[in-house]
């Protein structure tokens, strides 16, 4: 987080005007761009698993919703690379307004934007949107940014005391309209923080702060047929069946910069078969539709050659690039504080073997070398002090470090090879992980003479226990994107106690102190370059100290019947920018 | 015969029931060769590390030099060759026919131990049940009617993750085992009824037949007469269904671990092998075939020789 | 045979209301906690499982939750409050989040696609078996017979599932011998060449394993009755072999039949879990394994029931029938 002040904070407003600029000659059609037609979604999933705005969180879910269906104060910017990472504006006629230390936001909202049905949105809607994310309960699984950083008091369980636009008892609503307020017009909404967040403009891209219209809200099932703002609004959806949309009359481009609507008609047919889904697009026959999942690994070989690049029949029709996920595996510091322990997992680790379960590096990814990725630019730097590794596993490394461990952490050292006992991996129970789980337990025992035993849990309560300190095991799996492109939300996200996501529970280890004080430094740094050389240091910081054992960092593969244009990677939401998808 | 037309000694010789039984299987060409091919597989399987260990295989052993950085198999066939007489697992490296012939030996334990259980537990209640009647009759019926009206297979599926919890905390087994055993106690706990029926059928139109009648007159105890009476005369539905059983708990035990619920990956069993095999169908399809086959192969040749097993014990049912 | 009925109905309802007791009892006493399944990635803040718990009636004692649950069968039940209040119409059977909707309405839509597909396969089934097992008998020793020999082995000996998956992969995707059904399902008043086209696979997959066991049994049953004395008065009085296989033989074999048929297929109306999840069927099946698979509870216990319940009332209807037939079955 940058603590913007008077000139930054144009230097700021600055570059959002030029990225709006470059946004709009990027966003102009291109050659080929045409309207019309249907382009149809083919997915394995049954349903989507939240179609209403407040409750998705998934950078695919975000993507394509907010290309079709929901709009937000600000977006980013919808272009390949790096520029697809401006923040720019949406709903709201700029990219917010930031006083009082960046703890008052203010967003106005455009003149001629609309439901659906033609009501125009206010300020109203918007605070009833966010409002609602507050009934947890009902309307489970989106972001809870605006919980954490609304200045509204908890009660004695941690909980809120703001309940949501439900409950009608035990619910101070009076302080939820003190933290967001409505002006007399009720186009310019006022959000108070109750802690400086200098970035509060690129939180409120989530959908989580989309509008909704109150009337029409429904709770639980306003996820079947949420209104939209957008381009497009649902004819009809049906689980396990299809989706549609058609054009929404009451939108118009002229208050939207930012969004197209080439096609007439979308179609998103569900509970596919993957071969099926597979074979459709591999056939080509339906030219306009698309995959919405990954290719099964059967079908790799057809479409892509060994280094990974589109076989000749797939031209312009597959993608195959870095999403922005870092996988790892997070130590619990707290049950394994034994440094050279933890060096030796990283050493006698099978990485090409656990590779070759995806596909291989072509398409699983790189070995990582920490928590952050080499595409976030201003924060990556190389890390060192990992020159022994190797990618089947390093034993001659890895045995030196437990020969040291025997000595320095003797108790620790005869847990981890005894065979009653060892270390214990949490990982979700799918068929992938309990192939990769044989596979390094074969390397541990071989590289290190670790005993590793697996822990595995099923997948809806994954989160539950892993990051619950009397729950988790010895390490756990973990996966992690930056919610946008600072590292300000990885390192203090995965790292710091107050983290939303600290499964390496390393506050009480020795090496914590100074390094909370440098997270501290580099969040309050407001220059953009010096903090991103400060999140490299800090990522060099917690490999020395091998938190966490970094893992690969992903790829993605999509593709496309060959009917269809414009697609491209959106790196910020980590999938398609579907929006701009048009019919050739 | 003499030239007289006297029998010769030791022409005439009486055989019994079991030794007339044999004969009419020895003739029945079918029922030998299922016998020979139910043999074979039973044996790759329990002889499974004799095995592995003449054809140097290993069902743990990940040979990555098989694959190509990809995960893809080399060769033809799935990878096969000398070193890997069915080819290698794709992804991972396995050795397919060390995981076959080891795979084979949680199926046979499984679908062996569940078809005892199943009999022998059913045995008891249809004799109870037959022999008694009255009350004991109405009560027992009332219990397997309960007990048949469960959708079974959906129960075992739903019920699997909490019962395989349960075991494990209760300290009786843990991962695999905790998973066998389950499987075990769920397909006896729902196969029994079946059984029982039928033998129950079976006594109430034994217990009314001369030679038991007889034994009642002569004042012969319950018990005698069911253990000497009654259960010589079961032998035959015994042995048919047990013929019958086996390859359907082998076929389930292959859909319960197709559909995730049996024993989990490392460990393998021929429906983990089925379910892993569907994600490269395309590409490797031998990697499909091998144990697609070799359970049909080995249902049909248990229920090829269920049939001559009854054909010998039995000649009038059915097939004449 | 009024008593025996309402004896049987008093009986039927005491096993259904003991098949829910042991359902609700097996799924109230879990190692998870179901509350901690609602709430997705936010499961790690403070309050929001016990909100969950609370507002979800997890909390409540049991005996308070399985009487909720048969009241809401008569009465119909709510959740939620303000305008998340959500109203569940009798015969209520609980409400599913991850769905969001009744329980009864999403057994509902299921329903029809289920009854599709096992009546198609019902009616291939018997006209294949029926028709086979005849043939075999009539021309026994003949190449017909060693064909259907050949068949019944065949049915017999592979599981539902890799049929279906065979099937699936090479003819439709390997092959392409036919085209890739057009979406999951198509109700028959919608579009019935579409329905056909959709299930037709999935019914041969289904039909494949019984019909196999129905040829076996009417073929043996064929033959058993053609040993019997009154056939051999009717052959020879002079009736052509076709009358007595028609009039005499088959009748004798019906009612056992029927009895299976109704048996097979009031068990494969509680789903026929593989064949769906192989063809990708929205019925009963596939919402029954996909609510395992995601721990939804409420349709866990819902399609539990509802397969009980079909077979135990499907049952009650086989007896009443043969009490009809057989007026000695009235006495036991």
């Amino acid at each position: 987080m940058a603590n913007l002040k008077g000139k930054n904070s144009r230097i700021v407003a600055a570059v959002a005007v030029i990225a709006l600029l470059v946004g709009g000659f990027v966003l102009r059609p291109g050659s080929g761009a045409s309207e019309g037609g249907t382009i149809t979604y083919l997915t394995h999933s049954e349903a989507w698993t939240h179609a209403d705005p407040n409750r998705n969180y998934t950078g695919q879910h975000i993507a394509w919703f907010g290309s079709y269906m929901h709009r937000t104060l600000t977006a980013y910017a919808r272009a390949e690379g790096s520029a697809g990472s401006a923040v720019v504006a949406d709903l709201a006629t700029d990219t917010g307004r930031a006083s009082n230390e960046n703890k008052t936001w203010e967003f106005t909202l455009r003149d001629g934007v609309t439901f659906e049905d033609g009501s125009a949105i206010t300020c109203e809607d918007v605070k009833y949107g966010v409002s609602r994310t507050f009934a947890t309960d009902v309307i489970t699984d989106g972001p809870t940014y605006a919980i954490s950083m609304l200045d509204i008091p908890s009660a004695e369980d941690g909980s809120s005391v703001y309940k949501g636009p439900y409950a009608t008892t035990a619910n101070d609503t009076a302080a939820y309209d003190k933290a967001v307020t409505c002006s007399e017009d009720n186009k310019t909404i006022t959000f108070n923080l109750k802690r400086s967040v200098g970035d509060f403009n690129y939180t409120v891209t989530y959908l989580s702060f989309s509008p909704v219209p109150k009337a029409k809200d429904t709770g639980d099932q306003y996820d079947l047929s949420p209104v939209s703002t957008g381009p497009y609004k649902i004819e009809s959806y049906k689980a396990k069946d299809q989706m549609v949309l058609v054009r929404n009359e009451n939108w118009s481009a002229k208050s939207d910069p930012l969004r197209k609507a080439y096609p007439d008609k979308i179609v998103v047919r569900f509970g596919l078969a993957e071969e099926v889904r597979d074979q459709l697009i591999l056939t080509d026959s339906d030219k306009n539709s698309m995959s919405l999942d990954g290719i099964l690994p059967t079908n790799l070989p057809t479409v892509f050659d060994d280094n990974g690049d589109p076989q000749k029949d797939f031209a312009e029709r597959a993608l195959n690039v870095y999403d922005p996920y870092v996988r790892y595996s997070a130590f619990n510091v707290k049950k394994v504080p034994c440094l050279e322990i933890r060096r030796a997992v990283y050493f006698a680790k099978d990485a090409a073997g656990l590779l070759q379960l995806s596909g291989g590096a072509a398409f699983g990814g790189d070995p990582a070398d920490g928590a952050i990725k080499p595409l976030m630019g201003l924060d990556y730097k190389k890390v060192t002090g990992l020159e022994d590794f190797k990618p089947a596993g390093n034993a001659a490394a890895a045995k030196a470090l437990m020969a040291k461990a025997k000595t320095t952490c003797p108790a620790e050292y005869a847990r981890a090879t005894d065979a009653k006992r060892g270390l214990v991996f949490d990982t979700a129970d799918s068929e992938t992980n309990k192939k990769g789980a044989a596979i390094w337990i074969d390397s541990m025992m071989k590289n290190a003479g670790i005993v590793m035993k697996f822990n595995f849990i099923e997948p809806g309560a994954y989160y539950t226990v892993v990051l619950d300190a009397t729950k988790q095991s010895d390490i756990s799996a973990g996966g992690w994107a930056p919610d946008w492109a600072n590292a300000s939300t990885v390192i203090p996200e995965l790292f710091t106690k107050e983290g939303g996501f600290p499964m390496s529970q390393n506050w009480d280890d020795a090496a914590y102190a100074p390094f909370k004080k440098k997270v501290e430094a580099a969040l309050a740094e407001s220059d953009r370059t010096k903090q991103g050389q400060m999140w490299a240091e800090l990522n060099q910081y917690v490999v020395d100290q091998m938190w966490i054992v970094p893992g690969i960092f992903s790829k993605t593969q999509e593709m496309w019947g060959s009917g269809l244009g414009g697609v491209f990677f959106w790196e910020p939401q980590g999938a398609p920018s579907f929006g701009d998808i048009f019919i050739k | 015969m003499t030239a007289n037309g006297a029998l010769a000694a030791g022409e005439l010789t009486s055989r019994s029931p079991r030794e007339l039984a044999w004969r009419r299987f020895k003739k029945n060409k079918v029922g030998i060769a299922a016998l020979c091919t139910s043999l074979f597989f039973v044996s790759a399987a329990v002889f499974a590390p004799v095995v592995a260990w003449l054809v140097n295989v290993n069902p743990n052993e990940r040979d990555t030099a098989a694959l190509t950085a990809r995960g893809e198999t080399i060769g033809r066939f799935g990878g096969m060759s000398w070193n890997h007489p069915l080819g290698v697992e794709p992804g991972i490296g396995y050795d397919i026919l060390a995981r076959l012939i080891y795979g084979a030996r949680i199926s046979f334990l499984v679908a062996a131990i569940a078809t005892l259980a199943s009999i022998s537990i059913g045995l008891l209640i249809g004799l109870l049940s037959g022999y008694f009647r009255g009350r004991t009759d109405s009560v027992l019926g009332r219990f397997t009617d309960f007990l048949l009206a469960f959708p079974a297979f959906f129960m075992i599926i739903a019920l699997s993750a909490p019962m395989i919890a349960r075991i494990e905390k209760s300290g009786l087994a843990r991962d695999n085992s905790a998973r066998v055993l389950y499987l075990i106690l769920v397909l006896a706990l729902f196969g029994w009824p079946y059984f029982s029926r039928i033998m129950r059928s079976q006594v109430l139109s034994l217990r009314e037949r001369d030679f038991v009648l007889a034994s009642r007159a002569l004042g012969a105890s319950h018990a005698r007469i069911i253990f000497k009476e009654l259960l010589p005369n079961l032998w035959t539905p015994v042995i048919v269904y047990l013929s019958l059983a086996l390859p359907g708990y082998l076929a389930a035990e292959a859909v319960y671990s197709y559909l995730g619920i049996g024993v989990q990956p490392p460990a393998a069993t021929w429906g983990l092998l089925i379910s892993d095999s569907i994600k490269y169908i395309i590409s490797e399809p031998t990697y499909f075939v091998i144990p697609s086959l070799s359970l049909i192969l080995v249902v049909l040749s248990f229920n090829l020789l269920g049939d001559a097993v009854r054909d010998a014990l039995d000649p009038k049912s059915e097939n004449t | 045979m009024l008593s025996y009925i309402s004896r049987r109905l008093g009986v039927t309802l005491l096993i259904l209301l003991g098949v829910s007791f042991t359902v609700y009892v097996i799924f109230a006493f879990l190692p998870f906690d179901p509350a901690a399944l609602t709430c997705g990635k936010n499961c790690n803040d403070p309050g929001i499982i016990e909100a969950n718990r609370h507002r979800l009636g997890y909390d409540l004692p049991f005996f308070t939750q399985y009487w909720n649950f048969i009241k809401g069968l008569f009465v119909g039940s709510s959740y939620g409050m303000g305008a998340a209040l959500i109203n569940c119409p009798a015969p209520s059977l609980g409400y599913s989040f991850r769905e969001h909707a009744c329980v009864s309405s999403i057994i509902g839509e299921a329903l029809p696609v289920t009854l599709s597909l096992a009546l198609g396969a019902l009616v291939l089934w018997l006209v294949v078996g029926i028709g086979l097992g005849v043939l075999a008998a009539r021309y026994k020793g003949k190449i017909v017979d060693s064909a259907s020999t050949v068949f019944v082995l065949i049915g017999t000996s592979l599981p539902t599932f890799l049929t279906g998956l065979m099937l699936l992969v090479f003819v439709v995707i390997k092959w392409r011998w036919l085209p890739f059904p057009a979406g999951n399902y198509t109700p028959f008043l919608e579009d019935p060449y579409e329905w056909a086209q959709i299930l037709f696979l999935p019914w041969v997959t289904l039909a494949f394993a019984y019909a196999a066991l129905y040829t076996r049994f009417v073929r043996s049953a064929v033959i058993e009755t053609s040993n019997e004395d009154y056939i051999r008065t009717a052959r020879a009085k002079g009736l052509p072999e076709g009358t007595i296989l028609g009039k005499h033989t088959l009748r004798s074999a019906l009612a056992p039949i029927v009895t299976m048929a109704g048996l097979d297929f009031a068990g494969l109306l509680g789903g026929a879990i593989l064949t769906e999840s192989v063809f990708n069927l929205p019925g009963l099946g596939r919402l029954a394994i996909g609510s395992v698979i995601e721990y939804d509870l409420p349709i866990i216990v819902a399609t539990t029931l509802l397969a009980a319940a079909i077979v135990v009332l499907m049952n009650l209807v086989v007896d009443i029938a043969y009490a009809f037939i057989d007026p000695r079955v009235r006495i036991a």
